[in-house]
């Protein structure tokens, strides 16, 4: 099959095309600059005046494991209020804020996504994440997994093991739950939560005898190591807590200059002065990652309206229950390996602390330099349903509209706030790096998010027009792996994508001491925990890509 | 042939530590001599020749003969139901996909026991734990029901009472309080468990043992005008848990009286919460001893909601009171019914005079009395599969030890589906 797609504006940043008229082939499923020779044309798409990206990759959203399924639980009223019918052969779903597995993949679609993410992997919970991710249809799939607060390794660096012990440790974990990262969220602090420690600060010795600190510079380095693409993905301590960007610039140097990805930043960017004792510390942030190119990081932006937290990080959650809205929440300690704790939250434009943290994260996308080590993320459904990212576009692309808004937010923080006096605009050329080519490279997927010649071909194309939230809403085609499965902002054809994860090579005698783990304090057999490839295809429905690692 | 690390998914624990013996169509447990769980494998074994045919009317039928008149029977159906849901995850994957093509209800055995703990979630949230953490971290155990013991019988020995802990003595030599009314005959089993310190109070139910604990934690001493012997027990184990790290509630919501079972699930949250504010405190619901977690998981992420689930609008509706699939049959307001149960020949559809199709256990009691029976495969037995833990979290993989020709009943059910 080969389709060409005449007259586009293509914004590829990965091949540095800003808006430049060239015209695509998509042949099978790939994608190629120049007409294959004897080869007929079996479609063509005359797509002047339209912008061509790359399917957009979200890096950093809640899409699978348990901890979404309490939260579809607890939102009963907001899935029965969107509901979505059976159509044809296309499922039926409810939900806005936390959407069913099929509504989720559609709704993705219809954005012009072709990837996600699921940032929280419980290694206990792999086969849960996993499975509800194979029943998210039209993108495809990966997973980071927990690591950091789960008793086997907190005792192996208690215990001095060797950082080669720990990258086994890692590959392994990598290899038996089937992930593509490694994801520390509050580390150590959700472990020290189960001892009723209700804060933990990144140099305080933890109730496992070590810091925070130390578990983040072991992680990121077995990362290094190993060669996975992805650096560590970091969920920094105290997350909400006013004052907290100095934890979380403690956070940053406990990496020692090797790669960390600081994910949901925002909520970790908090300042203490003024009378509310609760300010804006973006700057400091901003600064911090713009002088320190080991770092990338995803905002976690912040929308007004109902939406439900799902963290893995229990100690914060609980501090944070009183302001459960409506008045439920739930917490959970799990298997010795992590938590997770579900909080119903509203964002309120006039609450002060609401419209500063709205603010807040505009001012990290605009004070960090470089839109390749800034994605755009709410860390959906935390900050908002992933549904608002069109909205969000327009915040960062449009002053006017975006001060507009700021000047109906609660009169106090547009006063504490800088972010009327900033200028910049972001152009669609930063919009493509910080959706699609960003986020591909530091996941390690060279062939997705570009338009060059041999990459998968998702491709989003959008109608040009005046209001750029209408035109995220609504591409006009998608691509996926080269079939067309999205018309005018709806889902055409249904198509199931794959899961990508890494392999890192490990010494196989990590088994040992594991298996006298399990035997000793586990639950389930050694020999059950973990995921097999064929299982993934047979009995869990995701289908592997298997990206290579670079052994440092 | 024997098989190791098998999974048991006859009770919401999931233990993986069997070891099972496979002859041609027998199948032994080798490892565990508790006679619920013996029983359990027993049930799935054959003579050779014995691999039942579907039937029809009671009458012998080729797969493809039953599977038309199934298919006939849910044409002409306008509120079907579909019911049992005692399967691994696939098995649940194409019975949604099939209640949502035809428009019906689809809900579990026993959906009632799964609104208990859902609808408190829903209203309130609760506080959970695992079982590992229990294992390892829970120094203080309190378990709400002696026939929570009967039920999950290696409870006691795997979680409760572990040869090592990753804790210390305290979560290791587990404090651990069974309270039940006074009047519950005794169950014999609970002599042979030394650790436990077993309360029977006098009190009218089990429930109002919660309840009034709910009143020690939340009030104080000076408030209760007379202090006996039940309330005193009550108040050393609130000072207890105070005292301890890491206390776990454990129930069982089929262990309260169920026409109140949700109120006191709602009791027992609100007195985890009540405690936490202080200390470490954590609930540990069991269930899912008929396949109900693993029904509810798969329904809730592919639906957006819990169990039942309606689909005559096209989207999912979740309704408990509607659509309770069992009173739907009382009150005549479902026409044609499908039972799906996998696990145990025994789990027969209720009594009802409508249309019923059985797809499931090979050796089904009430094949010949319906109007279609396929049978099935045993997941984790004849087929791989996937099952969900009591706990919410952990999912156990089933394994194929045994060759006997039976189609699966997620494939059954996906032929039907096709079908129509």
């Amino acid at each position: 099959m080969v389709i060409k797609l005449s007259g586009g504006k293509l914004y590829d940043p990965a091949h540095k095309i800003d808006g430049q008229v060239t015209d695509l082939y998509i042949v099978d499923d790939k994608i190629s600059k120049t007409a294959p020779a004897n080869k007929k044309i079996d479609h063509s798409y005359a797509i002047d005046d339209c912008i061509v990206m790359a399917g957009a990759i979200d890096m950093h959203t809640h899409i699978g494991g348990g901890k979404v399924n309490i939260a579809r639980t607890m939102m009963l009223e907001d899935q029965h209020a969107h509901p979505d019918a059976r159509s044809g052969k296309f499922r039926s779903g409810n939900g806005h804020i936390v959407p069913s597995t099929f509504s989720t993949g559609y709704r993705y679609a219809e954005m012009g996504y072709t990837a996600c993410f699921e940032p929280a992997v419980l290694p206990v919970n792999a086969r849960q994440a996993h499975m509800e991710m194979a029943d998210t249809p039209m993108i495809d799939k990966g997973g980071y997994v927990l690591l950091g607060n789960d008793d086997f390794l907190l005792r192996m660096i208690q215990q001095g093991a060797s950082q080669t012990a720990v990258n086994d440790y890692v590959a392994w974990l990598l290899d038996a739950t089937q992930c593509i990262g490694v994801k520390v969220v509050n580390p150590g602090g959700i472990h020290a939560f189960k001892y009723n420690q209700r804060r933990l600060d990144v140099d305080e010795i933890s109730p496992s005898g070590v810091t925070p600190r130390k578990i983040l510079t072991v992680l990121s380095k077995a990362v290094h190591d190993l060669g996975i693409p992805h650096p560590l993905h970091v969920h920094a301590s105290n997350l909400g807590i006013p004052g907290n960007f100095e934890s979380t610039l403690s956070t940053m140097t406990a990496a020692e200059g090797l790669p960390i990805h600081l994910t949901h930043i925002q909520f970790h960017s908090y300042g203490t002065e003024g009378d509310h004792k609760f300010s804006s510390a973006a700057c400091q942030i901003a600064e911090a990652i713009n002088n320190q190119p080991n770092i990338t990081a995803d905002v976690g932006q912040i929308m007004f309206g109902q939406t439900i937290t799902a963290s893995g990080d229990t100690m914060m959650q609980y501090f944070g229950h009183e302001h459960a809205n409506p008045k439920k929440w739930t917490i959970m300690d799990i298997e010795c390996e992590a938590g997770c704790g579900v909080i119903p939250f509203k964002y309120r434009d006039k609450s002060f602390v609401n419209a500063l943290q709205w603010a807040i994260g505009l001012e990290i996308f605009i004070q960090v330099n470089d839109p390749w080590r800034v994605l755009l993320t709410t860390d959906h459904p935390n900050g908002a349903p992933f549904t608002s990212y069109p909205h969000l576009i327009k915040l960062l692309m449009n002053r006017s509209f975006r001060n507009d808004v700021l000047s109906a937010i609660h009169p106090e923080a547009q006063q504490i706030s800088n972010l009327a006096s900033m200028e910049r605009e972001y152009s669609l050329y930063e919009i493509a790096i910080m959706t699609r080519a960003a986020p591909a490279k530091i996941l390690g997927l060279t062939d997705h998010g570009h338009l060059g010649d041999g990459a998968k071909a998702n491709i989003t194309i959008y109608r040009k027009q005046d209001d750029i939230e209408q035109m995220f809403t609504k591409p006009i085609m998608v691509f996926k792996n080269g079939e067309l499965v999205v018309e005018n902002g709806k889902v055409t054809k249904t198509v199931q994508g794959i899961t990508h994860v890494v392999k890192p090579e490990f010494d196989r005698s990590i088994e040992k001491p594991l298996k006298k783990y399990f035997d000793d304090y586990q639950t389930i057999a050694f020999n059950n925990f973990r995921i097999s490839s064929d299982e993934m295809a047979e009995c869990i429905g995701g289908e592997i890509q298997i990206h290579p690692c670079k052994l440092n | 042939m024997q098989f190791n690390d098998v999974t048991c998914p006859h009770c919401g624990l999931l233990c993986d530590d069997l070891t099972v013996e496979v002859n041609d169509l027998s199948v032994q447990l080798k490892n565990n001599n508790h006679p619920l769980c013996k029983q359990a494998f027993e049930d799935a074994s054959f003579n050779s020749g014995q691999i039942p045919s579907p039937l029809v009317n009671g009458s012998p039928a080729t797969l493809q003969q039953a599977l038309d008149a199934a298919a006939q029977l849910l044409k002409n159906s306008k509120q079907p139901l579909i019911s049992g849901m005692i399967g691994d995850i696939q098995t649940c994957r194409d019975a949604v996909a099939l209640t949502e093509k035809v428009g019906g209800v689809v809900d579990h055995a026993n959906g009632s026991g799964i609104r208990i703990n859902t609808s408190v979630m829903q209203r309130m949230g609760e506080v959970r734990t695992t079982l590992a953490e229990v294992r390892n971290r829970a120094d203080c155990v309190v378990i709400f029901g002696a026939g929570v013991l009967e039920n999950f019988p290696r409870l006691y020995e795997r979680i409760l009472t572990p040869a090592q802990s990753l804790g210390n003595d305290a979560t290791k030599n587990k404090k651990i309080f069974l309270l039940d009314r006074l009047d519950k005959n005794e169950i014999p089993s609970i002599k042979n468990k030394g650790a436990i310190t077993y309360f029977q109070l006098e009190a009218p139910s089990l429930d109002s043992i919660a309840h009034k604990l709910l009143e020690v934690i939340n009030k104080p001493i000076e408030i209760f005008d007379e202090i006996d012997d039940t309330l005193q027990i009550l108040i050393d184990l609130h000072q207890t848990i105070l005292n301890s790290q890491y206390t776990t509630f454990i129930w069982a919501a089929g262990e309260f009286k169920s026409d109140i079972a949700e109120h006191t699930v709602q009791t027992m949250t609100q007195m985890i919460k009540q405690l936490m504010e202080k200390v470490r405190c954590v609930g540990l619901p069991l269930g899912g001893s008929r396949a109900e977690v693993t029904a509810n998981q798969v329904a809730t992420w592919q639906t957006g909601v819990s169990l039942p689930v309606a689909f005559m609008s096209g989207a999912p509706i979740h309704n408990p009171i509607l659509f309770d699939g069992m009173k739907m049959l009382q009150n005549k307001e479902a026409d044609t019914l499908v039972w799906i149960t996998t696990y145990n020949s025994n789990d027969n559809p209720p009594e009802t005079d409508i249309p019923t199709i059985v797809i499931g256990h090979p050796k089904m009691k009430c094949a010949n009395d319906v109007d279609v029976f396929i049978p099935t495969g045993i997941p984790g037995i004849d087929h791989r599969g996937l099952a969900c833990r009591t706990d919410n979290v952990a999912t156990l993989p089933l394994k194929s030890i045994r060759t006997s020709q039976l189609a699966s009943a997620n494939d059954v059910i996906s032929q039907l589906s096709q079908l129509l």
